[in-house]
């Protein structure tokens, strides 16, 4: 064992159940995100970047995939020989054990890995947002205002502040305020779900949470506004960039389709900060005699043979003949057969959809979840199927 | 558990591939999209359960190293067994025709000195394949081979690097080895020597250790004079087996590749082949893409046209560009309007607008890593 100067703590384990057809074989941190991701590997990807090299990764909710995925965290560089990547379950203990009941109990009940590592700083990261963030920086934001607790801040759109917990700061950054979700936002400050915190505040902090048996254990909701309110250095680090929480259907859909945009910020494309994944290796994709591809993402051993566009396809996709995908997200390995139309729709994981389908068709009713179709991972499509948009199947 | 260890003889030169190996080995050259010549030989043999790996290298071995690394993308960074390198020969200028010199072996005893294997499974490192040695060692152990000698009943040979062709009796054992180099080819239907083989590693040191005296010779050469004394048998293969020589045959194993035959034979099946992993992100298409009958590779940006050509990882393509019947390499750039017909760029080529690079079916046009034209 080393001491390390800072642990990260990733909170992996949440269903995210509005995320409907996509996560009912798997956790959210494993839902493919913009071809050959998934989304936790923005998250290790960016403490590779960061030389964060200690990840402790707390699941709960269908695990077998996600940890089947991190593995030894080779992918990501990160199996160290002093720390590396723990996964870390629900266990037993000699005279009690219980699930994960809430994400700062989940942290709680690991207290003793992170004793282990014997670290200064804690950094409390979410599995379910995509973006590129050199956590150094909000370190060293940490240190040079001797703070308690640092909470990574991105400015959003008035509209949207009601869905973010929502601070208020003074001059020096410093929180005075913090609302989770208010329906009147007085301030467009959210609060990304990244924190540092001095492993000696964060402890006691857990340990007074654990002890109110009220509280619902959550950072955003218990653990801060109590922290705040007994006055203690709280900072806001406001980051400059790109980020995404991806935890709806339509939020899922909006941050793939603006990976498309040329020039914006995620810029998968950056040598100097790369996204790093466990891919299977699979040969170059083959754009058959009959294919037309224009503004779409396409990644390695699909066969491609129909009409693309404004789309993602995901690697060890097969789009057969005359077959039209439009403002779509395909899924790794989904199968569309010859003849089949797909408009607005994700397609879950080896999904396949026969020939001469229509999914995404428009309704006579107003569609739901701005149009958009969902068909659940592994589903199969039966021949000549009319799906009306904004369904899930 | 495998009883066998594999040798790979990746120092076989040539000065046919017109710069594409003048500063590589072969073994190291591009190919299809996102591999190495090499990984077919090593791929093939961690599929079939080998798991110590010696390859004899060249003296310019540096982009061999580069791509292997540990050997962790073929599973061979082990405690027990994994890659060793053995340095080949230096051969001076003259170089090396042979395919399997015994003096590089005789350099690196201690790799099969130290061993337990029963067996050494010998390729050499120029072909493209995907073959399982299972069946190839089921045989010479059902046999109780000395050698097995691995061999593809083929009316030419225009796809082997060596046209060696055996005799067989009846049960297989062979009864002459026919060195036809430089020799007029028949179209006859004969069995090939694919440059395979399985050798008993006791037999294997016996003959280093007897032919020390001798400066270089081949393998080949050896076992047809000692044809009498050892049980030298063959073993059919009907994987497809692509050699790599010269221009010609870099072009048309690439271009063959767009048939989904042949990919379905050498990448669909079970038994994948592996490389090293760049982390590349998806190919991007822009709106003026236009590509048909194409293999892409990851990390590409197309704004140009792409017709019946291959294109590696990293290759940017602007606007108003046309690539037809052309195999570009890692990170090359073609900028706008500019055209490249049967032709094979090199890495990091750039090739500025409105150039048109054209060569011919019979002989395409290679332009030489990082060249800016």
């Amino acid at each position: 064992m080393r001491k390390q100067e800072c642990v990260a703590m990733l909170l992996a384990g949440g269903q995210g159940s509005r995320l409907g057809g996509l996560t009912r074989k798997r956790a959210k941190p494993a839902v493919s995100f913009c071809g050959k991701y998934r989304i936790i590997d923005f998250t290790l990807s960016n403490c590779l970047n960061s030389h964060i090299n200690t990840v402790g990764v707390l699941i709960q909710y269908k695990p077998f995939l996600l940890n089947s995925y991190i593995g030894l965290g080779s992918a990501w560089d990160l199996d160290n020989p002093y720390s590396g990547v723990h996964i870390l379950p629900p266990f037993l203990g000699e005279k009690e054990g219980s699930w994960y009941n809430g994400t700062a109990n989940a942290v709680y009940q690991n207290y003793e890995f992170i004793d282990f590592y014997d670290p200064e700083y804690v950094l409390i990261l979410s599995g379910d947002h995509v973006y590129k963030m050199d956590y150094t920086l909000m370190l060293k934001f940490h240190k040079e205002k001797n703070s308690e607790i640092t909470i990574a801040t991105v400015q959003v759109p008035w509209e949207e502040a009601s869905r973010f917990g929502l601070l208020t700061v003074d001059g020096d950054a410093r929180i005075t305020e913090f609302t989770e979700k208010p329906a009147q936002p007085e301030s467009n400050l959210a609060s990304m779900g990244v924190y540092v915190f001095n492993w000696s505040t964060l402890k006691q902090a857990l340990i007074a949470d654990a002890e109110d048996y009220k509280s619902q254990n959550d950072f955003g909701k218990n653990i801060i506004p109590q922290q705040l309110k007994q006055g203690k250095r709280v900072y806001a680090y406001e980051f400059q960039g790109y980020w995404r929480d991806v935890g709806t259907i339509e939020s899922y859909y909006q941050a793939n389709m603006e990976s498309l945009r040329k020039g914006h910020f995620l810029n998968i494309f950056d040598p100097k900060f790369r996204i790093f994944s466990n891919e299977d290796i699979l040969p170059p994709h083959f754009v058959g005699s009959t294919a037309e591809i224009e503004n779409s993402l396409v990644c390695n051993g699909c066969i491609i043979h129909g009409k693309v566009s404004n789309s993602i396809i995901a690697p060890g996709v097969y789009v057969g003949k005359e077959v039209q995908i439009r403002d779509s997200i395909l899924l790794p390995c989904v199968k569309v057969h010859d003849g089949s139309i797909i408009h607005k729709t994700i397609v879950g994981e080896n999904a396949e959809i026969m020939r001469h389908c229509f999914v995404g068709a428009d309704g006579h009713i107003a569609s739901d979840q701005e149009g958009i179709t969902v068909v659940e991972d592994n589903h199969i499509i039966t021949e000549g199927s009319v799906i009306e948009a904004g369904k899930n199947v | 558990m495998s009883n066998a260890i594999g040798i790979i003889y990746a120092n076989s030169e040539t000065d046919n591939l017109q710069g594409l190996a003048s500063e590589r080995p072969i073994a190291a050259v591009p190919f299809g999209g996102r591999y190495r010549i090499l990984d077919f030989a090593l791929s093939s043999m961690v599929n079939s359960g080998i798991r110590t790996i010696g390859l004899v290298t060249p003296h310019h071995y540096r982009p061999l190293l580069d791509h292997l690394g540990a050997g962790k993308a073929w599973f061979l960074d082990r405690k027990d067994g994994g890659l060793f390198i053995l340095p080949g020969v230096f051969h001076g200028l003259t170089g090396n025709n042979h395919t399997f010199c015994i003096k590089d072996l005789e350099n690196n005893m201690e790799y099969l000195d130290k061993d337990f294997a029963e067996n050494v499974v010998i390729s050499s490192g120029n072909q493209i394949y995907n073959t399982n040695f299972k069946n190839a060692l089921e045989f010479h152990n059902d046999k109780h081979a000395d050698v097995t000698l691995i061999y593809k009943n083929m009316n030419n040979s225009s796809n082997l690097t060596d046209e060696i062709f055996l005799e067989m009796e009846k049960d297989h054992k062979v009864s002459t080895i026919h060195n036809k180099k430089g020799q007029q080819r028949k179209s006859l239907v004969q069995s090939y020597f694919v440059n395979m083989l399985i050798i008993r590693r006791a037999i294997l040191l016996d003959i280093i250790e007897k032919y020390s005296s001798i400066g270089c010779i081949d393998l080949m050469d050896i076992l047809s004079t000692n044809l009498k004394v050892l049980k030298i048998y063959g073993s059919p293969t009907c994987s497809l087996i692509g050699t790599i020589r010269k221009v010609k045959d870099y072009f048309d194993r690439s271009m063959e590749l767009l048939d989904l035959e042949v990919r379905g034979r050498l990448w669909l099946g079970v038994d994948q082949i592996h490389t090293k992993i760049k982390d590349n992100p998806p190919t991007q298409y822009t709106s003026q893409a236009k590509v048909t009958n194409s293999l892409i590779a990851s990390g590409c940006t197309i704004a140009g046209e792409v017709v019946n050509s291959i294109i590696f990882r990293g290759v940017m393509l602007e606007q108003g560009c046309k690539i037809t019947n052309s195999i570009i390499l890692p990170k090359c750039h073609i900028h706008a309007n500019a055209q490249t017909d049967y032709a094979i760029l090199d890495k990091s080529v750039k090739v500025n607008g409105e150039n048109i690079l054209k060569g011919t079916l019979h002989n395409p046009l290679v332009v030489l890593k990082k060249t800016v034209i």
